[in-house]
């Protein structure tokens, strides 16, 4: 399988207060197309961070991240919008759907900005939202929705814009154990079905259970990469 | 679905938005009837100087300005009357003989100004024949005289009195005349109410030896009319008389015009600013409840050009419900007390004593209303600038992360 990211040496230093906090301290880590794979560690372990980074939401302080051959570490902020937009899918642990969009139009959000036509953007919203089973719930708001739900339509957003991977940073921490068990379900099915390549962080166990590979950090260092 | 999701984003706090729409209607409501009072003022003013006293032009002989010696007359009156009678754009026409004397009643006695007019030209032209509040407008006896109420009252004199004028004649005699006061008028003009003696131009003409002489010859004009360049056309056209228009001949009615206009601009940019902070502050209260919503835009692949725009639509969304709402409301004041008035009788005594009607009626012209709908939205979208720039200043991963 082709490599699709690939994080040399980063690490990442905060300057929040006096004393800096070294995030992350040289991570070097490959990920193939169509992995399912797990960012463990404790809280404060740089989970996050990483996946900022990864994502082309944080720079490193050192190190450089290629996605797909293309070092985005030296991208302008403006071409890393774009970046984001065509090539990496986001599922937030809080779900951060738009309040004010019903479900479908929030999965058609991220099409709209592609600039992708009225039609294409309503095959695919209801496309997806079938996959999920929510296709009942296509017009209703985040808050008529249960957070199992809201992260569904994350998801589905997510895989709107056909990115390259998809990051979920925490995804199932909002959720009960039914509704994480159920989420992590489904993204293991689009993941063998479509190959789509999930990143995710945790530090639920039921979720690494779930992973093919963990890779797990502490103190901002990987301490361990196993597959499975 | 950028304007879907400001429209929507207008409505999210109800109440909140409805304080700054209610604002906005409040403020248009205020600049409107503040306006269109302060032009019912303005224009109550000029039009009852226009109209009762001095009429859209007059053309005297170039020297009778100055000292207003009879023997300066119009030239060639008759020529000047054919050539204003065939411009459309002159309404009426009246001609005037003017001298200044004295006035005596048994008991008192004043300077007043002594115009002998044509009775039914005059009523045309400045409709005297509606001021009179006592009495009648020139009827048929012997040397009538009509004087306003502050001077009637300073004689203390009533309607068939008898008073004398006195003045000189062309050829410097002292001459006086006893006339009876045929009327008494009401006018809100001070030069009326307190220092004119209207009488029929033969009487006058004939006290003074000169039966023809005209020395002013008065206009009004249709609506619409540019004033000053009619009066412009008629010097070119009579190099040898004096043409003015109204502008020109009371100087402070144009400045009165002018003060009012600053005041009025000086409103507007106070209504205008405290409704910029009203829409700052509000936008700003929505952006910060949205930091993480905003953040989570920029991550996804929202540009923050964008997310400005979003937030500047947000703004004109607000202006365009409040907007309309408020200029409603106000052309609606407007428009019912510019029809029934707006009874200021209270202050009668103290407006009349500085030339104004009692009854005022708000009017406000289209051109008015563009400039406040055009003002209202060159201020919703430049206090929408900072809150819009505010929004785009967070890092995504910050905001995503905030509380």
């Amino acid at each position: 399988m082709a490599t699709l990211i690939q994080a040399t040496e980063v690490s990442k230093v905060y300057h929040k207060t006096t004393v800096p906090v070294n995030a992350l301290n040289g991570v070097t880590l490959r990920i193939e197309e169509g992995e399912f794979t797990a960012i463990v560690g404790p809280s404060g372990c740089g989970k996050t961070t990483l996946l900022n980074i990864l994502g082309g939401l944080d720079h490193p302080t050192q190190g450089k991240v290629e996605i797909d051959g293309t070092d985005i570490t030296t991208m302008k902020d403006s071409d890393l919008i774009d970046f984001r937009l065509h090539t990496i899918g986001f599922v937030f642990q809080a779900y951060n759907l738009i309040p004010v969009l019903t479900a479908k139009e929030n999965i058609e959000f991220i099409m709209l900005l592609q600039k992708k036509s009225k039609k294409e953007r309503e095959i695919r919203a209801i496309e997806l939202l079938t996959r999920m089973g929510m296709v009942d719930k296509a017009n209703q708001r985040p808050g008529e929705l249960s957070g199992g739900q809201q992260q569904r339509v994350a998801v589905a957003r997510a895989l709107a814009s056909n990115p390259r991977f998809i990051l979920a940073d925490e995804p199932t921490a909002n959720l009960d154990s039914t509704s994480a068990s159920n989420l992590l379900d489904l993204m293991a099915e689009i993941n063998r079905e479509q190959k789509a390549t999930f990143v995710f962080s945790t530090h639920d166990q039921r979720v690494m259970d779930k992973a093919r590979r963990l890779v797990t950090l502490r103190d901002g260092a990987i301490i361990s990469d196993i597959t499975r | 679905m950028l304007a879907r999701i400001a429209w929507r984003n207008v409505w999210r706090n109800k109440a909140r938005s409805g304080v700054v729409i209610g604002s906005m209607i409040v403020g248009i409501w205020a600049l409107a009837f503040g306006g269109g009072f302060m032009q019912s003022f303005l224009t109550g003013y000029i039009q009852s100087a226009i109209q009762h006293e001095i009429s859209n032009g007059q053309i005297h002989h170039p020297e009778f300005d100055k000292d207003q010696n009879i023997k300066y007359s119009i030239h060639n009156p008759e020529k000047i009357l054919t050539y204003l009678s065939q411009q459309k754009s002159v309404k009426k026409i009246c001609e005037r003989s003017i001298v200044n004397g004295m006035i005596s009643s048994s008991r008192q006695a004043t300077g007043v100004k002594i115009v002998g007019v044509d009775p039914e030209e005059e009523a045309q032209v400045t409709q005297l024949g509606s001021l009179v509040a006592d009495g009648e407008y020139f009827p048929h006896v012997s040397h009538p005289v009509l004087i306003g109420e502050k001077l009637a009252e300073k004689l203390k004199v009533k309607a068939k009195s008898k008073v004398v004028l006195t003045f000189q004649d062309v050829h410097g005699n002292i001459t006086a005349g006893r006339f009876r006061v045929a009327g008494i008028l009401h006018a809100a003009s001070l030069v009326i109410n307190e220092s004119s003696a209207f009488v029929l131009r033969e009487d006058i003409n004939q006290l003074l030896g000169i039966p023809d002489a005209v020395h002013e010859i008065a206009y009004t004009t249709t609506v619409g009319t540019d004033d000053l360049a009619l009066s412009n056309q008629l010097t070119k056209m009579f190099p040898d008389e004096k043409t003015e228009s109204w502008q020109e001949l009371s100087p402070s009615l144009v400045f009165m015009q002018e003060w009012m206009g600053a005041i009025l601009k000086i409103l507007i940019v106070i209504i205008m600013l405290a409704l910029a902070f009203g829409i700052i502050n509000t936008m700003l209260m929505a952006v910060l409840e949205r930091i993480r919503e905003l953040g989570v835009l920029m991550a996804l692949g929202m540009k923050r050009s964008r997310v400005f725009t979003m937030i500047m639509i947000e703004t004109i969304f607000l202006s365009l419900v409040g907007g309309p709402l408020g200029l409603l409301a106000g052309y609606a004041t407007v428009s019912y007390l510019g029809e029934k008035g707006i009874d200021l009788s209270n202050y009668s005594k103290g407006l009349e004593a500085i030339g104004y009607e009692n009854i005022l009626y708000p009017s406000l012209g289209l051109t008015d209303y563009s400039q406040i709908v055009i003002g209202v939205l060159i201020t919703a979208l430049l206090a929408s600038i900072y809150p819009a720039w505010k929004a785009i200043q967070y890092d995504p991963v910050e905001a995503i992360h905030s509380l």
